[in-house]
């Protein structure tokens, strides 16, 4: 009788242990890219699966990452601040600050750099930084898989997604980086009046969209090399260039930004050009979070332009301070960028919170 | 029995360590490259450098980028597209695996031709420097293309022996009115690596903004960006700039 309970007890323990055993057989993801973007490059060592995006997400909000298990990537990435942050400066788990406004995450799958000061080259490589950072999320990476590999939910989705039953670092921050290429903006009134202008088909519900005259005026003026001249660094359907840029903040700079990366003067006071989708969303504005609304920032570029060593070139009109609107160009201009909100993105169920 | 087993897997062992074959490595492609070295005037231009014009003007180049399209000869094309960019890409304009004993003449548009100046940047290949995630701040948002050349930086316009770069300048040359084509003829391809051969041109900045019959007035001619009002200042510096490329 004792050997019968003996080899149940043991067939028991057994056939328990495999219990959070699941298959390896990823799905490809079909990335929903529209129709006027480009394509996206995907890194050939990160290939984008159904399990990945999903287990992505959940990392993106799991809060076991940090700490004291209280902050998340989300945390300072909300989705109604277009998944940055309201606050000027982020607060990391131990109540200290950081220096730089977080940025908003949108069509990042299209970016080569990252970070304020591009310090980071890929999407992979930005994603591992911000949960060893003391003044972040202040975790070693080992400790956060430790916790998640206690993590039944996770040891399964791990394997889905990558095939491992001993997952790393790599692991969710390729999982992270899946999840933030599908966040993807591409349906704001902006879009419809860039396919308007360059005569690309509209779908049906874009054909009933209303763009407001005072939008058009809105947008000419930010064309507008006499007008508000935002186009050199904001334009096409990123609403960006790639590039780095003084915009004419300070006289001299506390913060070197890109120069601080590449030790190069012709670089101080340099940061990345953001793109402006969703701008009305993600106040506050520029790198150190110094505007509080677009008001603040219109007037920057109207009337608060400092030259320094290295502003940038586009910035014509610095010579006089900035481009001078008066009071109507500046209404208007507010218009156009409030057409680049896409309320569509920022309440995407697939982007929010899985818990 | 048990000695022919024994020499069965003597003779196993000794096939399996018989080498494999050996496949002769491929040959290496042969590549056909074009550099363009900037210069101000004899010197190597570097960018952010200051550098002054005959009026005691100084200027510091901080972006020098353009595009050429359409680059063939009467029977070979060697590219469709190829893109400067000093800062970014160093001297490279264009290298492709091909034949370089084909192009002993090579014509080009300086600019991007109107066949395609017009197309959605967002369709072109990723890998093409026309694609909008590549030419980014070179194309204009809307239907006017490509900005065909960009020369960006600043002058110091008080000859006053004090380094006060105050003036920004931008000259920025597109539309399809100012394409310029641009032929040449026994070209000097040097060896310069196993397999590769490289065809270079010199871009003469001093020339492009000093040009003795038209300079360019920084300080009363500091930006065009080809609208109709700075037709003469957009004309002079595409011509400037063609005129400033020659073959080393």
């Amino acid at each position: 009788m004792k050997r019968i309970f003996f080899f149940s007890l043991a067939f028991f323990l057994l056939s328990s242990c495999n219990k959070d055993k699941v298959g390896y057989t990823p799905t490809p993801y079909q990335l929903q890219i529209p129709s006027h973007f480009p394509a996206m490059n995907i890194p050939s060592d990160n290939p984008m699966t159904v399990e990945g995006v999903e287990l992505g997400r959940y990392l993106f909000y799991e809060k076991r990452l940090s700490g004291n298990d209280k902050m998340s990537c989300g945390t300072c990435h909300t989705p109604n601040t277009s998944f940055s942050d309201s606050a000027k400066y982020s607060t990391g788990i131990d109540g200290i600050q950081g220096n730089r406004n977080a940025m908003a995450l949108i069509n990042l799958g299209w970016d080569s750099f990252f970070f304020w000061d591009g310090r980071a080259g890929s999407l992979e490589e930005q994603i591992l930084g911000p949960v060893p950072n003391p003044i972040e999320m202040h975790q070693t990476w080992t400790a956060a898989i430790g916790k998640l590999k206690k993590d039944t939910y996770y040891r399964n989705q791990f394997y889905k997604a990558f095939g491992v039953e001993d997952f790393d670092s790599s692991h969710a921050v390729k999982a992270i980086a899946q999840f933030v290429r599908t966040m993807i903006s591409g349906s704001s009134k902006y879009d419809v009046m860039y396919k308007i202008e360059n005569n690309k088909p509209l779908t049906a519900a874009e054909q009933n969209v209303v763009i407001d005259p005072e939008e058009w005026a809105g947008y000419d003026l930010f064309k507008s090399l006499n007008g508000a001249d935002c186009f050199h660094c904001h334009n096409g359907p990123l609403m960006r260039v790639a590039k780095f840029s003084n915009n004419g903040l300070d006289f001299s700079f506390l913060d070197l930004g890109r120069g601080g990366i590449t030790n190069n003067p012709n670089d101080h006071g340099k940061f990345k050009v953001p793109t402006l989708r969703n701008i009305a969303l993600s106040a506050p504005y520029m790198h150190d979070g110094r505007f509080k609304n677009l008001d603040e920032v219109i007037e920057h570029y109207s009337s608060g332009v400092h030259i320094s060593s290295t502003i940038d070139p586009l910035i014509e009109y610095a010579g006089q301070g900035g481009v001078q609107l008066d009071a109507q160009e500046k209404l208007l201009l507010k218009k156009f960028l409030l057409t680049l909100t896409d309320y569509q993105f920022i309440n995407n169920p697939a982007f929010q919170d899985p818990n | 029995m048990v000695k022919n087993f024994f020499y069965l897997v003597v003779f196993a062992c000794l096939f399996a360590c018989k080498p494999d074959p050996v496949t002769p490595p491929p040959t290496p492609a042969e590549t056909a490259r074009i550099n363009v070295n900037p210069t101000f005037g004899s010197v190597p231009l570097l960018l952010d450098s200051i550098y002054q014009g005959p009026n005691g003007i100084k200027i510091k180049i901080s972006d020098i980028k353009f595009f050429t399209t359409l680059l063939t000869n009467q029977n070979n094309n060697f590219a469709q597209v190829a893109y400067f960019d000093l800062r970014n890409n160093g001297n490279l304009l264009s290298e492709q695996t091909l034949d370089y004993t084909k192009f002993s003449s090579l014509s080009f548009i300086l600019g991007v031709d109107t066949t395609i100046n017009h197309d959605d940047p967002s369709a072109f290949p990723n890998n093409s420097p026309l694609n909008i995630i590549n030419a980014g701040s070179m194309h204009w948002g809307w239907n006017t293309g490509y900005i065909f050349i960009s020369v960006e930086g600043k002058a110091d316009t008080l000859v006053d022996g004090i380094d006060n770069f105050d003036l920004s300048y931008s000259y920025h040359i597109g539309t399809d009115l100012y394409q310029q084509a641009m032929s040449f003829n026994n070209l000097n391809w040097v060896k310069t690596a196993a397999h590769q051969h490289t065809l270079t041109f010199n871009l003469d900045m001093e020339s492009f903004f000093f040009n003795p019959t038209q300079p360019i007035n920084i300080p009363s001619e500091p930006f065009t960006h080809s609208g109709a009002g700075l037709g003469t200042l957009t004309q002079k510096v595409a011509l400037n700039f063609k005129n400033a490329l020659s073959l080393q």
